[in-house]
């Protein structure tokens, strides 16, 4: 074909802008674009003619949640946590105060649920996200850098041991920081190497029993 | 694949079901000059990476963004993940705007168009009715009475009245649905060239009529 012809070229022009070239013919017609800036300035007319179409079209509200997702995706290391106020502040000292030391008690008099492991979990970019501790009875987990997740979703952690077969422990605590406790036979589990990672799911979890949805962040479970 | 998943929910977003004001506000950020010059301004900032910037922009545009998505998706879901997708495209490839080619909100509603009609082309849960295509630009006296409040919206209104009933039919459910050529033959019941000849025809009248 000759891409000269100004009519063709046109005509081309028209097909691509209202999508109506099939795949391959789309394909070849971007390769033109990209060292034919006259065709590109065809394109563009086409496409201020075609918007024009969306012209009447009347304007929606937009629910705040696409926003958070927006700011979400191109930000993910922001942690999306509303400001505190000095008196929870101060009433979160007192009670950390009063749980360390019930804790030290607890711990002086029974000794029984040692801190066995540790991981850290990594995002995609390797920027930590969330520290496990694994106990004999219980994980304790707590964010580094978590983003928040949209309503809807929770994250769920999973262990995934030498054979490959993903283990769900459960789902991390709504603000992602908090205590997961053990069944009996996951505390078996994390007797062995596994990896721990954490996947986004529907609320309340994973539907099939087995991660649905993106792996966000994951990292080795290390004894200490 | 479902064929009516898509059909529920929203109501048609007709030009015949529009109230004044709404419409006054979407000619004026549309079409005044003075604002595309802000809205460059705002895609040259985040360019450079700035967040404010592009909320300002997102305030400024989403709700038209939003109407686009909306009426290719013909549901609030699929549109609130459409509109997503374009902004997060719209931040990342900023600096591919080219101001001398078109218009800053031409090239945000074509992005958005595009992320629409991607997915509807993924899905293709979206069977099209005629009706449902005539639906934007349908010829109740309201909408007419709306539309010459606006002398642009009059010329858009004149332009597509050019159009034989056809030629806009199948030019609307190109644009909004991304259906091919022999789909649209289908779904017109009407041979593939005649839908061909249609929408050459009427995208070279509307082009050029827009143009005079």
């Amino acid at each position: 074909m000759n891409y000269q012809q100004p009519a063709l070229r046109r005509a081309l022009a028209a097909d691509y802008a209202i999508g109506l070239m099939p795949l391959t013919a789309r394909r070849r017609f971007e390769h033109l674009l990209l060292d034919d800036p006259a065709l590109r300035a065809e394109l563009a007319q086409w496409q201020t003619t075609l918007a024009t179409l969306t012209a009447p079209l009347p304007e929606h509200t937009v629910p705040d949640r696409v926003w958070h997702a927006i700011e979400a995706r191109i930000d993910p290391q922001k942690l999306h946590i509303p400001a505190k106020r000095p008196f929870w502040n101060w009433l979160r000292i007192t009670a950390v105060a009063c749980s360390l030391v019930v804790a030290i008690i607890a711990g002086a008099l029974y000794n029984r649920d040692t801190l066995n492991y540790s991981a850290t979990l990594m995002a995609a970019n390797q920027q930590p996200a969330i520290s496990v501790q694994a106990y004999s009875h219980y994980l304790n987990v707590a964010p580094l850098t978590l983003p928040s997740v949209e309503t809807g979703r929770s994250l769920e952690l999973w262990a995934i041991p030498a054979d490959g077969k993903p283990v769900s422990l459960g789902l991390l605590p709504a603000h992602g920081k908090g205590r997961i406790i053990l069944s009996e036979s996951q505390q078996k589990l994390l007797g062995a190497p596994v990896t721990l990672a954490v996947s986004l799911e529907p609320e309340g979890g994973s539907p099939t029993g087995q991660p649905t949805g993106p792996v966000l962040y994951q990292g080795a479970l290390a004894g200490l | 694949m479902n064929g009516t998943a898509a059909q529920s929910g929203l109501p048609c977003h007709g030009l015949g079901k529009l109230h004044g004001a709404p419409l006054h506000l979407v000619w004026r950020t549309t079409i005044s000059s003075d604002d595309a010059d802000e809205l460059r301004q705002l895609l040259a900032e985040c360019t450079l990476g700035n967040r404010r910037a592009f909320e300002n922009l997102y305030q400024r545009v989403s709700k038209r963004l939003f109407a686009v998505a909306l009426r290719c998706m013909n549901r609030s879901d699929l549109a609130e993940e459409v509109l997503q997708e374009s902004f997060v495209r719209i931040w990342h490839n900023a600096s591919r705007y080219d101001g001398n080619l078109s218009a800053p909100m031409t090239w945000m509603v074509n992005i958005t168009r595009n992320q629409a009609i991607d997915q509807l082309r993924k899905h293709r849960e979206v069977p099209l009715t005629e009706e449902q295509a005539d639906t934007l630009f349908d010829d109740s006296p309201s909408a007419h009475e709306q539309l010459d409040s606006q002398r642009e919206a009059q010329a858009l209104q004149r332009c597509l009245e050019t159009l034989e009933g056809m030629q806009r039919t199948s030019i609307i459910t190109a644009y909004f649905q991304g259906v091919s050529y022999a789909d649209l033959a289908t779904q017109l019941a009407a041979p593939l060239g005649s839908v061909k000849s249609w929408i050459r025809r009427g995208m070279e009248r509307l082009r050029r009529c827009l143009e005079s």
